[in-house]
């Protein structure tokens, strides 16, 4: 954990980890001293670059064999933020804004397939993704819904894209473009 | 605690068993009792079918916010979004997955319901509505004990004569002393059930006993058997009742005897007891002008009780009685011979006679007052409407005249009052037409309503041919399939808040539906009319029905009683 506040976090990690974050992936920070666990979704990724990395771009003539061990081998730093969408107290999972933002250097983790279908069984969150002003919104609906509707058995997927655009209409009934845009990626991608 | 028992513990919901509850189809979003509430449609477990099994004219119920019920009628359904360019943009044909999200959010069914009776919390009588339920109340299809209880049971004063659309199982009655109470009308075009629906509620009528009718049976639809178009058998009146309930009399033995039609007897009108006013209303159909009308009064005057008579002879002695008035100058030629042309058509009526044996008239007084009920059977005069009218006029002029006497006579002893008595007309404009309703018998009976415990069954495919302000004296209105505008018009007039119901009329099927709203019963009801055949015919007859009477045996026995 990098920094965070109300509305997201944003986290560090090293390349190659066995489980590289993905864009729409669902995550989740501990906060109030383990009371809650905030859910976000990545809606970022930056590969930072350093020092070595600018060297090794200006240097002539590198060897192939020499950048493949450098992908390989070093440790390269990777920034996600995250997008707080709600936040599970005890057994209950809330579609919020969590209370308090994580604190920084807790540890955070991917969300489990059944934290991810408990969370998303309910559309509120979509709401608070659609008002996010930083991200690309669209793209980032419809990573999430693919995402979620995967942690679900093949049987529940239809019922569960539909009662999520069903939200989606609701909340974009006056922007039907953009709808009617979400709407039929979400039928390609998933 | 969760936010839904916090809720509830602020606003419990209605305790209601829910199994009391049909369908629930959507919720109240506005509307005003004089126009009728808007529902908007629940997308339902097919999004967007809701619309399509919600037809107008059915019942929903709604549910108030303070445990009041109210039943309303659909009257009108129809498609809207919630944003319009989704008409310019609807989704593609084969994108099943955004066009389920559109049925069931951005577009949706809307219904409107004019609200008819509401159910007050500890009270089993619905009563008419002056309120109307909240916002967002629920609207549900309105399950058979809803029906049930706003149209009571079956009994000796409820008679069954149909079911509701869709509900084969709950019984709509009218209520036959409120029926009889006041005129009504059984209206529809041509060959959409009227003649059955009338012969119904006949049945029911005779049997409770509560009024006799004295029908004029123009096409010979009441009386013995009728065949339909597909020539099945239906049975009249005669072979239900028997003989202290129900008598035919024909205006033309011979078509009956060789139709095989039974009757009970033959009417005929003496030449000499027709009156001037017993013509005059055939005015229009004659074409009689005021004055050829007016000439009728003076020949009654100068030529006596022969008048009518004298006018059609070819007598010289009494062309010459004529001609004299002309050369007096108390007639003018060309009026009189106007007449005598006009007046050719009463020469084919057969059954004016110069000698007749009985005053029928008071015998039909009196069969009527004392319960039995008359068809009077046209035969081939049922294609004459001259002599339709005529003799509808003429009888009713004196029987009506009989019941004023009888009911004056009373003076409030119930005992000695007139039995009620029902006239069913058929070709009702024709005699209850703007121009003549006020000078004739049938639109005084109309006007006065029951001060003389006469009232009339008018049965007819044009009432905007009807006088209005008969047409809203009209208590009862049994409607079937009407299309022509003014006809759905004057149907309606005077029928507060039924504008809603026009589409509900227009919409009926063509054969063996009806809309009934007025007086006899508290809502108005679209329903399949009863069928008229042998269940009903148990139901009259009482089972196995009076077949220890055999038809044979009643014609013979009325006969008796007719002519003694
Ligand atoms: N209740 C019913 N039971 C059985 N058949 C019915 C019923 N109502 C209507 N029908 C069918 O509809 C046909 C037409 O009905 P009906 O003769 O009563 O029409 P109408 O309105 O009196 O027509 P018109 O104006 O020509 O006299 C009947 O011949 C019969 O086949
Ligand atoms: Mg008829």
């Amino acid at each position: 954990m990098l920094r965070s506040d109300t509305t997201g976090f944003t986290f560090g990690c090293l390349l190659p980890e066995p489980e590289v974050p993905l864009f729409g992936d669902f995550v989740k920070a501990p906060a109030q001293q383990g009371l809650t666990e905030i859910i976000g979704v990545i809606h970022n990724i930056v590969i930072e670059d350093d020092l070595f990395v600018r060297q090794l771009i200006a240097a002539p003539d590198l060897p192939d064999a020499y950048i493949q061990d450098q992908r390989r081998n070093r440790q390269i730093p990777i920034e996600v933020s995250v997008l707080s969408v709600g936040y599970s107290s005890g057994n209950t999972m809330i579609q919020g804004l969590p209370p308090q933002p994580p604190v920084t250097l807790d540890y955070i983790k991917r969300c489990s397939i059944n934290d991810m279908i408990a969370f998303t069984d309910r559309q509120d969150y979509l709401a608070l993704i659609l008002n996010s002003k930083e991200t690309p919104v669209d793209e980032l609906i419809v990573a999430a819904l693919q995402r979620a509707s995967g942690a679900r058995p093949i049987e529940d997927r239809a019922l569960f894209l539909i009662q999520a655009g069903k939200e989606l209409a609701r909340l974009l009934s006056d922007d039907l473009s953009k709808l009617d845009s979400i709407l039929r990626r979400i039928q390609v991608n998933t | 605690m969760t936010i839904e028992s916090e809720l509830e513990s602020i606003f419990p919901s209605n305790k209601d068993d829910p199994s009391n509850l049909g369908l629930r189809l959507g919720i109240i979003v506005g509307g005003s009792l004089s126009k009728g509430l808007t529902v908007k449609l629940d997308a339902g477990e097919l999004p967007g079918s809701m619309i399509e099994q919600l037809a107008v004219g059915r019942y929903v119920v709604v549910q108030g916010l303070t445990e009041r019920r109210f039943f309303c009628i659909v009257t009108d359904v129809s498609l809207e979004h919630t944003n319009p360019s989704i008409e310019s943009n609807p989704p593609e044909t084969t994108d099943i997955y955004t066009a389920e999200i559109y049925r069931s959010t951005l577009v949706y069914g809307r219904a409107n319901v004019a609200p008819m009776l509401v159910l007050e919390r500890d009270s089993e009588e619905p009563r008419p509505v002056k309120t109307i339920p909240a916002h967002f109340s629920v609207v549900s299809q309105a399950n058979e004990e809803d029906v049930a209880r706003v149209f009571g049971k079956a009994d000796d004063d409820h008679f069954y004569i149909g079911n509701p659309i869709e509900m084969d199982q709950v019984p709509i009655n009218v209520n036959l002393d409120r029926f009889i109470e006041r005129s009504s009308g059984v209206f529809g075009k041509s060959g959409t059930g009227k003649s059955f629906i009338t012969r119904t509620l006949l049945s029911g009528i005779v049997k409770s006993g509560k009024a006799s009718c004295l029908i004029f049976d123009m096409h010979n639809d009441y009386g013995w058997a009728i065949k339909n178009e597909h020539g099945r058998e239906y049975k009249g009146l005669q072979q239900l009742f028997d003989a202290n309930r129900v008598n035919v009399i024909t205006l033309d033995p011979e078509t009956s005897q060789t139709r095989g039609n039974r009757h009970d007897g033959a009417l005929h009108i003496p030449y000499d007891a027709i009156e001037p006013e017993d013509i005059a209303m055939l005015a229009g159909v004659l074409t009689l002008s005021e004055v050829q009308v007016n000439a009728l009064y003076f020949l009654r005057r100068r030529l006596g009780r022969k008048w009518l008579r004298k006018l059609l002879s070819d007598d010289e002695h009494d062309q010459t009685e004529l001609d004299e008035f002309i050369q007096q100058g108390d007639l003018i030629k060309g009026t009189l011979g106007a007449i005598q042309r006009k007046f050719e058509i009463f020469r084919h009526m057969g059954f004016l006679q110069t000698n007749v044996r009985e005053d029928l008239v008071e015998t039909l007084f009196q069969k009527l007052n004392s319960g039995i009920s008359i068809v009077l059977e046209f035969g081939i005069y049922g294609d004459n409407l001259p002599a339709y009218m005529f003799v509808a006029n003429y009888l009713t002029r004196r029987i009506h005249h009989r019941y004023v006497a009888t009911k004056n006579k009373a003076f409030g002893h119930q005992g000695d009052e007139p039995n009620p008595l029902m006239i069913v007309i058929e070709e009702a404009h024709k005699f209850l037409d703007p121009e003549i309703s006020q000078h004739t018998i049938f639109g005084t009976i109309a006007r006065e309503l029951r001060k003389y415990n006469v009232t009339l069954l008018v049965v007819d495919q044009r009432p905007s041919g009807i006088d209005d302000e008969v047409m809203s004296q009209i208590g009862t209105r049994v409607t079937c399939l009407l299309d022509n505008e003014s006809d759905i018009r004057a149907v309606f007039s005077g029928v507060s808040g039924a504008s809603a119901l026009r589409e509900v009329l227009a919409r009926l099927d063509t054969q063996q539906q009806a809309l009934i709203m007025g007086h006899a019963v508290p809502m108005p009801v679209v329903i399949r009319t009863r069928d008229y055949g042998p269940e009903l015919y148990a139901e009259i007859t009482g089972g196995e029905s009076h077949d220890i009477q055999s038809d044979g045996e009643k014609v013979a026995q009325a006969k008796a009683d007719l002519f003694g």
